[in-house]
């Protein structure tokens, strides 16, 4: 089964206009086949970039706060807001070295703002599952 | 479409609508008795629009908005059809919690304004970072609140804290437990006022901000840089921002191309209304500007999968978009003067 078959099966449809033939519009609930794809698509490489994101942390050239910022799908802005920190200090954690010595009341801010336990915010999974 | 009973015992009836906005705020006045569909709301609130917005970005991917302003068409369409809403917003999410619990002990049904990302029953396909999707919630239940999401076909059950933490996120797109519920309801609204203010309004969005990104300018706009994209991005990520285009034309609650067919629902629901023939033919040609977004999205789909047609080339792709530009401005002009010669 292809992959964009395997998501759509995933959860309940929505529905679309469709023009019959009587020349009124209905509710369908078939997804177009464009929208498949281009949801698949999106949906992998957002699958893939988590992925290796995870493989930087595990290799140490980036921070775990990165992986998490990846999976709840923020930008460092956003995460700066959320997080009550400057953006530059953020940038700064994502390196490894730096993220390392953070005081636990940082640690707190962002573990909070990311919606993760301070233990969790220090680790990456080992396999994404 | 399911029945079920709201707190105080009155019948509440869940219809599987396109989009969240519009099928929430048609629930809500179906609900007090006053009949109006989904594309009628749509219409009568402004809702089709469109922006481009590369400086905000969700998944590394920039916005191309294809309706208004989250909240807006719900404010627009209850102010034109004389509805009174209460609205309100917390700073303390157990605060929040405690009045929606308060508000549905009263017999209410409330909408709410909650975050994709973190609502509990969604599938990982719909799960992104969109902090305006509206949902009703007609009861509570044990540990939980019934909940009636209407881009999904069933009423579900959502856990106290997963409501909670849809509604109250951090950072920047914090919908701040945004509720609203109906305080007064006009029982015989005056819709052919309603629909010409609608029109009016969509027709002075789409065709008079004097910004290049909004409106028919901002599709010329996105059109120019889909066809540079891949000279720019690289020819991987170009499909990435494309594929990033197609799923605001086609997914997030649109109803297909991009509110475009829903619009010529509306359209068609107003010739009936106003017996006016210059509606109908604007009926077909909203249809046909629908069709070439459809096209344009199926192009671009064939551009990601790499099915070897030679037409299918992101220069073709803007193409399409371009017609598209060029059509609806040729529409809406048309709907400006129509609209001046209908009678309320």
């Amino acid at each position: 089964m292809d992959f964009e078959d395997e998501i759509f099966n995933d959860g309940l449809p929505k529905a679309y206009y469709k023009h019959n033939d009587q020349g009124q519009y209905v509710l369908e609930t078939d997804a177009p086949w464009a929208e498949k794809v281009s949801v698949a698509l999106i949906v992998s490489c957002n699958r893939s970039i988590l992925e290796e994101i995870r493989k930087e942390v595990i290799a140490g050239q980036k921070s775990p706060l990165c992986y998490y910022m990846e999976m709840r799908q923020l930008e460092p802005g956003m995460l700066a807001k959320a997080a009550g920190i400057a953006l530059f200090r953020v940038k700064r954690h994502f390196r490894p070295e730096v993220f390392a010595k953070l005081k636990p009341s940082v640690l707190d801010r962002y573990a909070k703002a990311l919606r993760v336990t301070v233990e969790e915010l220090k680790t990456v999974p080992d396999r994404k599952d | 479409m399911t029945t079920e009973l709201a707190a105080n015992g009155k019948p509440f009836v869940h219809n599987h609508g396109a989009h969240c906005e519009t099928a929430v705020t048609s629930a809500l006045f179906r609900h007090h008795g006053v009949n109006v569909s989904e594309p009628m709301v749509f219409g009568i609130g402004g809702g089709i629009f469109f922006g481009y917005l590369p400086f905000l970005k969700l998944t590394h991917l920039p916005i191309s908005a294809f309706r208004g302003k989250p909240g807006s068409v719900f404010r627009k369409a209850a102010k034109r059809l004389g509805a009174d809403f209460v609205t309100k917003k917390f700073r303390d999410p157990k605060k929040g919690t405690e009045e929606l619990r308060r508000v549905l002990k009263t017999g209410q049904i409330v909408g709410l304004a909650t975050n994709l990302y973190w609502l509990p029953y969604m599938s990982e396909r719909h799960r992104w970072n969109f902090s305006g999707h509206n949902i009703i919630v007609v009861r509570e239940i044990e540990n939980g609140f019934r909940v009636s999401d209407p881009t999904i076909g069933d009423m579900v059950d959502c856990t106290v804290e997963g409501l909670e933490q849809a509604r109250f996120v951090p950072g920047p797109l914090n919908p701040r437990g945004y509720m609203y519920y109906n305080k007064t309801i006009n029982h015989h609204p005056d819709l052919r006022q309603a629909c010409i203010k609608g029109m009016k309004d969509t027709c002075n969005l789409m065709l008079r901000i004097p910004l290049p990104i909004f409106g028919v300018r901002g599709i010329r706009f996105l059109a120019k840089k889909v066809m540079q994209s891949p000279d720019k991005l690289g020819f991987q990520e170009a499909c990435r921002h494309l594929a990033g285009t197609v799923r605001w034309v086609e997914e997030t609650g649109t109803g297909g191309a991009g509110f475009r067919y829903m619009y010529a629902a509306f359209i068609q629901e107003a010739s009936e209304l106003f017996g006016s023939e210059d509606l109908v033919r604007l009926t077909h040609d909203m249809t046909a500007i629908g069709d070439t977004w459809r096209e344009f999205s199926v192009m671009s789909a064939r551009i990601i999968k790499q099915r070897n047609r030679p037409e299918a080339t992101f220069t073709n792709a803007g193409g399409l978009m371009l017609k598209c530009a060029d059509l609806e401005e040729a529409f809406f002009r048309d709907l400006q003067k129509v609209v001046k010669k209908l009678k309320a």
